[in-house]
């Protein structure tokens, strides 16, 4: 067992003046695929081995890695991130300390029905080929199409000087298309992406499907106009919501960039949205992509209200910034892999459902606008955020009217949280990738949400 | 075993096991870097990963694996996984060759032995050096986020049609990014960084820029909705750039007819004050060296000259799909899923994208633009549509210009319009370049952009 290696090395350290040490321990194999344009590009396939190693020392952490398991060089790695710590730690005025958790022995892993590693590569690149094809059949203006495959399983040993050890294992399969379309002199693309632990997303996700939703959306936005700009009433979708809830609150949340001074610092308990408005990051929701039962730090997973019908209630914390501020660690510490130390990150991240229709939301509307479906987006501490759309409608005297084209929406979280007057009861979860430094999968997600006024970025 | 050794070995066994052209690639990285959180020095760290990533070709199927372990057998492993994967992959009927032998350009300062010396210590040194002089400047000042690194690289590349060669390069980049807050006010996050392949650090300079920033972004006055000149900074014309057209230049993508510029070879697409050239051999560039990540020779390619398309962007497999040379522009990795340079088989990268400098001094260009705003930063960029061009960006941290002078900073307002039209629309451009990302460029005036505002 790897805790017979991880054990000596983490007492080591301790003995060495370590006040923590943490050894993450992985084993990753994956497989990646492209098809260009009906050519699959190359068939890619890897093994790697590594560990990560963090060391608290004179009140800094300290950090190093090694691709080799063996007791010998996680020794040295551990060493080397000791002395890291011990470097950075020359005047500190402030320690870092770790809130207490339980130590934990655990062997676990994510769920799924179906093992990516038991599919044979030709199953999977035929059934890109069947996407592909399946896009340019849609429609004869479809000129393009790039569909992306991975799998990506890692198993993970967790071992700190604490007493915990978890063994888990992590699965994601992912799929991503691009399509670009062109009629009369007009370009126009959509993307789409889609993800879960296991191969049983193209259960609920066959070919011909995930094709129609990205190629309808190619042929919409060759026949789309251009967007008024200004602020507008909108009606946020399903598929675009959890980017809302990511961007405009999410990333400001997150304790570490709440105390460097994010425009939520010191609003704890206070109203910061119209009452309409619950949010929570879930690692509790089994088929969104920031499922886990344990986080990179130990801490179980954990549903945290950070929004209660318009009060900022809750913060995500890593051990170090709960114990910082006196609150629990909240289970969102997440590494990207071996190369890089965990740092808080989003799990499943959702507005709570209301009870209006669809149709209900869009009466009252005289002229406003529809996102339907997002291209990515973006937060600044001062909580400008902004959210790319490649899919939206014009809602004109209560009913959808025409596609518009690629827009752009923004505003500031202190401000547009107060502008949401009411929540859909329908409920969508979309699969995302962050970026913080390292990127992550995780999901997002809500029912459909009325904006009062939203800024729109026409061309 | 040395790594040219091990690359020797794969394709040896690569070609036992029935490839017909194989090709290894030896990545080895080593960084030490501290990092800035709240005004402390939090984390040291210091991270090698090195790795192995292996093509095999087997009758125009092409199969690639990769593996961070080098050790023999996990090598003789990958080379047989690639092999493998080669077999089952579909033929590709554009498969040519993998590149050729060919004479490398020499390039400038992009080592420095001095940077492979540094130490943690030494990177203590700076960042509190920026700590300090951030918060000695403005007491309203918080160094939030920064850090000190250095970075050591070093890349091995060889393949059956006999290339064998390596490179290896430095660099040390400090940044910061402060933020400042009033009674009223909270700045955007302002970054500025220094960035270089030989050891140049000033951490005094990049702190001394991120914290006036930060103070003069809380000085917010009304932001005026309309079309107004805008002057970009290298910053926001990256940001734009990067996602529109840098994608539309490059090879591939132009192949795949998702290029505005597709067939526009030798035709106008901007304004004659407009030169661009991608140089892989810029000396001290950031992203210069001799030989780009399938061993093909670094090369200054022009892609615009005086508001004329000349050329694209290719790695080896996209130029012999339209019999050309490699412009040298292979690079690797990332992939959307962060992947390391050795996980992937090569996509078509830009080196350094330099659009030539004017002659305006920095009060020229706010004469030029008189009424309008100044842009450092942008929000959203990459949510751009390559294809058309089109844009919506929030704009942060970003200034007013009234009567050729920066009044006040503006919060919430957005721009929005299309990238290629903007290269025809660029009015002056500053004498003075800097390298932000893989851009090297001057500050910009746009003739006129729309401004929306709540």
């Amino acid at each position: 067992m790897l805790k017979d290696v991880l054990s000596p090395v983490l007492d080591k350290l301790e003995g060495l003046g370590a006040s923590y040490a943490e050894v993450r321990a992985q084993e990753n194999s994956n497989t990646f695929l492209t098809v260009r344009d009906g050519q699959v590009e190359a068939v890619s396939l890897s093994t790697e081995k590594g560990a990560a190693i963090r060391v608290l020392a004179r009140g800094t952490w300290g950090f190093s890695t090694t691709n080799s398991l063996a007791r010998r060089d996680l020794e040295k790695a551990g060493k080397s991130a000791l002395k890291m710590a011990k470097a950075a730690g020359q005047n500190v005025r402030e320690p870092v300390e770790l809130a207490p958790v339980k130590a934990v022995e655990d062997k676990t892993g994510v769920r799924f029905k179906k093992d990516p590693r038991n599919i044979d590569i030709s199953t999977k690149t035929k059934n890109l080929l069947e996407i592909n094809n399946a896009c340019f059949d849609f429609n004869k203006c479809i000129k393009s199409v790039t569909v992306r495959y991975a799998d990506l399983a890692t198993q993970q040993a967790l071992a700190t000087t604490e007493g915990t050890y978890i063994e888990q294992l992590k699965m994601v399969v992912w799929n991503y298309c691009w399509v670009t379309g062109k009629r009369t002199g007009i370009i126009a693309s959509a993307r789409d992406e889609i993800g879960a632990h296991g191969y049983e997303l193209f259960d609920s996700e066959p070919p011909e499907q995930i094709a129609e939703r990205v190629s309808r959306r190619v042929v919409q936005q060759l026949e789309a106009k251009t967007p008024k700009g200004g602020p507008f009433p909108a009606i946020i979708g399903t598929s675009i919501v959890g980017v809302l809830a990511h961007e405009a609150l999410g990333h400001i949340c997150e304790a570490d960039l709440t105390l460097a001074g994010s425009a939520l610092i010191g609003k704890l308990g206070q109203k910061i949205a119209s009452e309409h408005v619950t949010i929570y990051d879930s690692a509790l929701i089994p088929e969104g992509l920031g499922a886990i039962k344990y986080d990179d730090e130990g801490v179980p997973g954990q549903r945290t209200v950070l929004i209660q019908n318009g009060t900022l209630v809750g913060l995500m914390h890593n051990r170090e910034t709960a114990a910082k501020m006196n609150m629990k660690p909240t289970g969102n510490a997440r590494a990207q892999d071996f190369r890089v130390p965990p740092i808080i990150r989003m799990r499943n991240t959702c507005f709570e459902k209301g009870n209006y229709s669809f149709e209900e939301l869009m009466e009252d509307i005289k002229f406003g606008y529809y996102p339907e479906a997002f291209r990515g987006g973006q937060a600044n501490l001062d909580g400008t955020f902004t959210v790319g759309v490649q899919s939206a409608f014009e809602i004109v005297n209560g009913e959808l009217g025409k596609p518009v084209r690629n827009i752009g929406i923004s505003g500031n979280t202190l401000e547009t949280l107060k502008q949401v007057d009411a929540c859909g009861k329908d409920f969508g979860l979309e699969t995302g990738r962050c970026g913080k430094g390292q990127y992550m999968f995780e999901s997002s997600g809500g029912p459909p949400l009325r904006v009062k006024s939203i800024l729109i970025g026409g061309a | 075993m040395s790594y040219i050794e091990l690359c020797e070995k794969v394709l040896k066994s690569s070609e036992k096991l029935g490839a017909k052209e194989t090709e290894a690639l030896i990545v080895v990285r080593h960084e030490i870097g501290v990092e800035i959180e709240r005004a402390e020095i939090k984390t040291c760290s210091d991270v090698m990963d090195s790795g192995l990533g292996v093509r095999a070709i087997t009758n125009k199927k092409i199969g690639f694996a990769f593996t961070n372990i080098l050790r023999e057998k996990e090598v003789a492993k990958t080379a047989k996984r690639a092999v493998e994967a080669s077999k089952a992959s579909p033929k590709d009927k554009n498969w040519k060759q993998l590149p050729e032998k060919r004479k490398y350009p020499t390039v400038k300062d992009t080592y420095d032995k001095k940077i492979t010396r540094f130490t943690s210590d030494e990177a203590v040194v700076l960042c509190q050096k920026m700590i300090n002089t951030a918060q000695d400047l403005d007491k309203r000042v918080l160094p939030a986020f920064g850090g000190a690194q250095v970075t050591i690289l070093e890349s091995i590349c060889l393949n059956s049609q006999g290339v064998k060669a390596s490179d290896k390069g430095t660099s040390l980049v400090c940044s910061l990014g402060t933020m400042a807050r009033s009674k009223t006010q909270v700045s955007p996050m302002c970054f500025e960084f220094k960035a270089s392949r030989r050891y140049e650090p000033d951490p005094k300079w990049v702190a001394e820029e991120a914290a006036r920033f930060a103070i003069d972004a809380i000085n917010v006055g009304k932001a005026e909705a309309g079309r107004f000149p805008i002057m970009l900074d290298p910053f926001a014309l990256q940001s734009i750039l990067t996602f529109t057209l840098v994608q539309s230049v490059k090879g591939d993508i132009v192949a795949q007819g998702r290029s505005i510029f597709k067939n526009k070879i030798g035709k106008k697409v901007a304004g004659e004050n407009i030169t661009i050239y991608d140089n892989g051999t810029l000396p001290g560039g950031l992203l210069s060296g001799k030989m780009d990540m399938e061993g093909a020779p670094r090369q200054k390619t022009p892609i615009v000259e005086k508001g004329i398309l000349r050329s694209f962007l290719y790695n080896n497999y996209w130029a012999r799909l339209e019999d050309r040379e490699s412009t040298g522009n292979a690079g690797r990795g990332g992939g959307g899923l962060s992947l390391p340079p050795y996980g992937t088989i090569p996509n078509i990268s830009p080196t350094n994208v330099q659009l030539t400098a004017g002659s305006f001094t920095k009060e020229e260009l706010l004469e030029e633009v008189k009424n309008g705003y100044y842009v450092r930063g942008v929000q959203g960029a990459h949510q751009s549509n390559p294809e058309t061009g089109e844009f919506s960006v929030a704009l942060a941290p970003a200034w007013r210009i009234q009567k050729s002078k920066i009044t006040h900073a503006v919060k919430g307002a957005m721009i929005a319009g299309n990238a290629y039209d903007m290269l025809r629309k660029i009015s002056a451009l500053g004498k003075e370049t800097r390298q932000v990302g893989t851009f090297v460029a001057p500050k910009v005036v746009i003739g006129e952009l729309n401004v929306i505002t709540n």
